[in-house]
C-alpha cells in the first residue's frame, strides 16, 4: 500500500483518516447517549466536554481528509456501475463529507448559543461562534440531532453498498479501503 | 463642600479648622462622601474554568456602600452584600444547579457579604482587606479597586472598578461531586464595575 492514493486503491493516509473517523464517530455516539441519560452534573459535564473535544477532532480530520482528497487521485468507481448507481454513490459520499462538517459545526454553534464554550481537551478554548441565544440553542439542538440521524442513515447506505460490492459483486470497492489486503 | 475649600480665613483659622476636622472626621464625617450603588449601570461578574473553557456568570443585585474622602485620597468603608438568588449565567439549568444545595445553597445562604476592615492606598487605587462571607464561611479577602469621581450633568458620581480572585472551595462552594476541580476549576475571578451615586450615610 502506498502513502498516496492511486486510481485503483486508497493510500495509507486516506485509509487512516477514514478508519480513524469511523472510530471517533462510534465514540461520539457512545458519549452522546451516555450524556443524554445523565442529569445536569459533573458526570454530564465531563461526557459533554469529551464529546465536544472529539467532535472538534473530527472536524479537523475532515478538513485534512478533503485536502488530501484534492491533492490525490481518487480511486475510480468500477465500470460495472450503472449511471444511476454512479450518481447515488457520489451523492452518498458528498453527503458523508458534508455531514462530517455539519455535525461538529452545529454542535459548536449549539454550545456557543447556550453559553457553554468549547474547549479542545482543555488545551485550547475555541471562540464562541455566536453570542448567547436560547432560541438558537433550541434550534441547533434539533438540527444536531436530525443531522446525527441523517448521518446514521447515510452511513447505513454506505456500509450496505460496501458489503454488496464485496460479497455480491465481488469487486475491490471495499478491499481497496482495507489495510493488509490485496486488491484482486 | 468642606470648609477646607474656604481660603478667605486667616492662616491660624485654617490650621484650627484642619485640626478640628482631623480629630472629628470619623464622628461627624464632614470630609467623607457616602456612595451607594447605581444598580442599572453596575455589574458584578465572575468567571471560572469549566472543562477547559472560561464560563461566565453575574449577579444583578448587590448593594454597595463606599465612604471616601472628597479628594478620593482615603477610603474608609467598603461594604458589599450580594443577593445570591440573583445569580444569572444565561442558562436556567446551570443557574438552578449553581443555586442548589451543593454549590451556592441560596435557600440557606441567600447573601454573600464583604466588609473591609482596612483600606490602604496603592499605586493604582486601593486595596480593601476584610472578611468575605459566602455560604456561611468567612475568609480574609483582598478586594483591590480603583475609584474615579466624575461629574455628570451636575451630579457627583463615582466609578469603582477592579477584579480579584478567590477559591470557591475555601467557602465550601462545591460539595459532593463538585468538590472535584477536574472539570470545574477552584479559581474564580470576580470583576466589578460599579457606578456609585451619593447616598445618605
Amino acid at each position: 500500500m502506498t502513502i498516496r492514493n492511486t486510481t485503483l486503491r486508497w493510500g495509507s493516509v486516506a485509509q487512516t483518516l477514514h478508519w480513524l473517523i469511523v472510530t471517533l464517530l462510534i465514540v461520539q455516539v457512545v458519549l452522546a447517549s451516555l450524556a443524554d441519560d445523565l442529569p445536569l452534573g459533573m458526570k454530564k459535564l465531563a461526557m459533554l466536554a469529551r464529546h465536544k473535544s472529539v467532535g472538534i477532532t473530527i472536524l479537523g480530520l475532515a478538513v485534512l481528509r478533503l485536502l488530501w482528497r484534492w491533492l490525490n487521485p481518487t480511486p475510480e468507481l468500477p465500470d460495472t456501475l450503472k449511471p444511476y448507481e454512479r450518481v447515488l454513490a457520489n451523492l452518498t459520499h458528498a453527503a458523508l463529507y458534508l455531514l462530517l462538517f455539519a455535525m461538529p459545526l452545529s454542535g459548536w454553534v449549539m454550545s456557543s448559543a447556550r453559553g457553554f464554550p468549547v474547549s479542545w481537551f482543555g488545551f485550547i478554548q475555541l471562540p464562541d461562534l455566536v453570542p448567547k441565544n436560547k432560541p438558537l440553542y433550541d434550534a441547533m439542538l434539533e438540527t444536531h440531532e436530525t443531522l446525527a440521524w441523517t448521518l446514521g442513515a447515510v452511513v447505513f447506505l454506505h456500509v450496505a453498498a460496501a458489503l454488496k460490492h464485496h460479497f455480491m459483486l465481488k469487486d475491490n470497492v471495499l478491499r481497496r479501503m482495507l489495510p493488509f489486503t490485496k486488491t484482486r | 463642600m468642606t470648609p477646607m475649600t474656604d481660603r478667605s480665613g486667616t492662616g491660624l483659622h485654617a490650621v484650627l479648622v484642619t485640626a478640628f476636622l482631623s480629630t472629628t472626621a470619623f464622628a461627624a464625617d464632614p470630609g467623607v462622601t457616602h456612595y451607594s450603588v447605581d444598580p442599572a449601570k453596575s455589574s458584578l461578574e465572575f468567571s471560572f474554568v469549566q472543562a477547559g473553557a472560561q464560563n461566565k456568570g453575574k449577579f444583578t443585585k448587590f448593594p454597595v456602600a463606599l465612604d471616601i474622602s472628597p479628594d478620593g485620597g482615603a477610603a474608609t468603608r467598603l461594604d458589599v452584600t450580594v443577593d445570591m438568588t440573583t445569580y444569572d449565567s444565561g442558562d436556567k439549568d446551570r443557574d438552578d444547579t449553581l443555586r442548589g444545595p451543593d454549590l451556592f445553597s441560596v435557600a440557606k445562604f441567600p447573601q454573600a457579604h464583604f466588609t473591609a476592615t482596612q483600606i490602604t492606598k496603592t499605586a493604582t487605587g486601593f486595596d480593601a482587606v476584610g472578611k468575605l462571607t459566602i455560604r456561611g464561611v468567612s475568609r480574609d479577602q483582598h478586594v483591590p479597586f480603583t475609584f474615579r469621581a466624575a461629574n455628570e450633568q451636575g451630579h457627583a458620581v463615582g466609578y469603582l472598578t477592579g477584579k480579584t480572585t478567590l477559591h470557591r472551595l475555601d467557602f465550601g462552594v462545591g460539595q459532593g461531586e463538585w468538590k472535584s476541580t477536574e472539570w470545574v476549576g477552584n479559581d474564580v475571578t470576580v470583576s466589578y464595575n460599579v457606578r456609585l451615586v451619593p447616598a445618605a450615610p
